[in-house]
């Protein structure tokens, strides 16, 4: 336990700190998420070890969930989506000259949702995880099956969701069956003349940084690149107002909401705008004076933003005990540990206890990091928001094509998957597929190749899905229930579609 | 019947073709979906945009082509051009460097809706700064590979 005491020097607490910095500021700016933010710094961890990477990687991810509170208070504009609910309280005390108040609340508001959420996955991965160790590939396909339906029943259009998640799959087929994980080394989905670049399949890292960083710039020259907020005047107000006091009977809320944060968080695939609605509704439904919501109530901020901090620890639970991202942030993260070396599975913990607490102390630090950041230097933060874009894209692409270049030392090709994976991440989301299931299918596609083969080579039967385990059936009840609540929520809303185009 | 069924379940894959098996499944899957989708979702999408009260995406919408297919161009040139330079001077990144600072400076202003000698000058001085710094710091401090 002491050991990891030698693990953590100056260099580690400087990076985490840099990381929540450049978080906050990316998370600022709107149409730029923490998930960019991971993406195009990740060049930076190369050259870092696992440890100091880690702690970069963790502050740029809890930085850039709580920058979105910026815009949203101050210009009507979440920064993130995640931080939708933000501008329903945080945008009318603005405007009544209260901006600064608005932020602080949510400045706490965050460390709170921030800090629960780490409580929770300290107590919860390491059991997790050691209940999923057990499994054999029977239980980890199931187990993949189960967290592709789970995102698709989240996804607007459950059908068009599964798709994706299949589309996503499918795209880490190609390449090898590899000989290291039992296959027969054959290639296929592909022409002969591409096996030379094609022979591992697409890297992950710059499938996801062309599909994140490259895929917003398209989306956004197609608009014209519009500043928007050229005009805008940011009005903080007087400053002051804000005590303590103001939290005075919220706990309820600020713990209810970090829960909702964390549980959402760790269902795959599900955004971050999801937590803080449920949050919010959830606020505006249980509390006695909700009256006030929607026009300026510090109360909704807090719902809003304990959970969508509370998303950071949710997001890394199943990622650390299951090897399954729970979000598009942890989604690049794993490719940050593969990086390094590293499997994340329901070994990882166990395996790399070390790790496990040098990540939970940069978590823990990134959080009070940004509260203090946030809290007393906000004022000269928030003017980040009013850098123009056509400073900030040429930047992110250069960025992007460092990453993708430096990834394998040195691939011309990964750099060309960037601008393949950047034009497919537009038009996937110009015609209307969804983007987390395919990203969570191509980074559980091959896993769950090998562990749906090999269950069958050793089994002889399909039937092997069903009989294996009590925890078999078990996942299959789950897959059920997860499907059943999408195509129930479906109905609901078509049937009030119904009423709204009848009446 | 209880034979039955189980014959109808069990299953040998041939280690020769196991590449195969897997993503023959997904195809079909794939190519289900496909056709459930088609008949749910774009055949009654077309309809509407046919009775023209949706707009097809990309071809129906509105969008500044100039600086969407302005941005294609830029990168696949910048791509293409990068490692042309750089392999004028391998192992240096001097590629990276000299491609980027045109590329940033181009694609700043082309973003720009209205160009005034200021606008354009923090451009230079951004296109000429940012790639310097982000060569300095990974190819030089890191040591990272940069084209």
């Amino acid at each position: 336990m002491f050991d990891i005491l030698s693990l953590l020097d100056i260099t580690f607490f400087l990076l985490a700190a840099l990381g929540a910095l450049v978080g906050i500021i990316f998370g600022a700016i709107p149409g730029m998420t923490a998930t960019m933010a991971v993406a195009v710094c990740l060049p930076l961890t190369y050259a870092l070890g696992l440890n100091h990477g880690l702690a970069l990687l963790l502050g740029l991810y809890v930085g850039g969930i709580s920058g979105g509170m910026v815009p949203a208070v101050l210009l009507n504009i979440p920064g993130t989506p995640s931080s939708i609910t933000t501008t329903f309280d945080g945008y009318p005390m603005a405007q009544k000259g209260e901006g600064e108040r608005a932020l602080r609340v949510s400045v706490v508001a965050s460390v709170v949702g921030g800090l629960i959420s780490a409580a929770i996955l300290f107590l919860f991965a390491p059991l997790l995880a050691e209940f999923s160790i057990k499994f054999s590939y029977v239980e980890k396909f199931l187990i993949i099956l189960l967290a592709l339906t789970v995102i698709a029943s989240m996804s607007r259009n459950m059908l068009v969701g599964i798709f994706s998640g299949v589309l996503g799959i499918w795209l880490s087929l190609i390449g090898t069956y590899s000989i290291s994980d039992g296959g027969n080394g054959k290639t296929r989905l592909m022409f002969d003349f591409l096996e030379p670049y094609l022979f591992e399949g697409f890297s992950l890292l710059p499938v996801l940084i062309g599909i994140f960083g490259i895929a917003t710039i398209l989306l956004e020259a197609e608009e014209g690149v519009k500043s928007g907020l050229a005009g805008k005047n940011i009005t903080f107000g007087k400053g002051g107002g804000f005590s303590f006091t103001i939290f005075k009977g919220r706990l309820t809320n600020l713990v209810r909401s970090s829960f909702i944060g964390t549980f959402v968080g760790m269902l795959p695939g599900v955004g971050g705008s999801a937590a803080s609605v449920l949050a919010y509704t959830q606020e505006k439904n249980l509390s006695r004076d909700s009256s006030e919501m929607g026009k300026g109530a510090p109360q909704g901020l807090m719902a809003s933003e304990s959970a969508n901090n509370a998303l950071t620890g949710g997001a890394l639970i199943p990622l650390l005990s299951l090897g399954i991202p729970g979000d598009s942030t942890t989604a690049v993260l794993i490719g940050a540990f593969t990086l390094q070396g590293i499997q994340v599975g329901p070994l990882f913990i166990p395996e790399n206890a070390d790790t496990w607490y040098v990540m939970m102390t940069a978590l823990v630090f990134a959080n009070i990091v940004m509260f203090f950041l946030m809290f007393y230097a906000i004022k000269h933060i928030a003017k980040v928001v009013l850098v123009p874009k056509y400073i900030l894209y040429p930047i992110i692409v250069m960025m992007c094509v460092v990453g993708a270049y430096a990834i394998n030392y040195g691939i011309m090709f990964d750099v060309w998957t960037l601008l393949i994976f950047g034009v497919l991440g537009y038009l996937i989301q110009k015609v209307g597929l969804e983007v987390a299931p395919l990203i969570i299918g191509f980074i559980l596609g091959g896993q769950a190749e090998v562990y749906f083969v090999k269950s069958l080579e050793s089994a002889g039967s399909y039937a092997i899905f069903f009989t294996k385990s009590p925890i078999a059936v078990v996942l299959w009840l789950l897959i059920a229930a997860s499907v059943a609540f999408s195509v129930m929520m479906g109905l609901k809303s078509r049937a009030r579609r119904r009423l709204e185009t009848s009446s | 019947m209880e034979s039955g069924l189980s014959s109808l379940l069990s299953v040998s894959i041939d280690f020769e073709t196991s590449h195969l098996f897997f993503p023959y499944i997904v195809h079909w899957l794939m190519g289900g979906l496909f056709a459930l989708i088609l008949v749910l979702n774009v055949v009654p999408f077309l309809a509407a945009v046919r009775r023209g009260e949706r707009t097809l995406p990309i071809l129906g919408e509105s969008m500044d082509k100039f600086r969407f297919f302005g941005t294609l161009v830029l990168i696949v040139a910048y791509f293409y051009l990068m490692s042309v330079v750089g392999n004028l001077f391998p192992y240096t990144g001097y590629g990276f460097l000299f491609v980027s600072m045109v590329f940033v400076f181009l694609m700043s202003l082309m973003y720009m809706h209205t160009r005034t000698r200021r606008k354009v000058i923090t451009a230079a001085i951004n296109a000429l700064v940012a790639p310097s710094l982000a060569w300095f710091i990974l190819a030089k401090l890191f040591q990272i590979t940069l084209p």
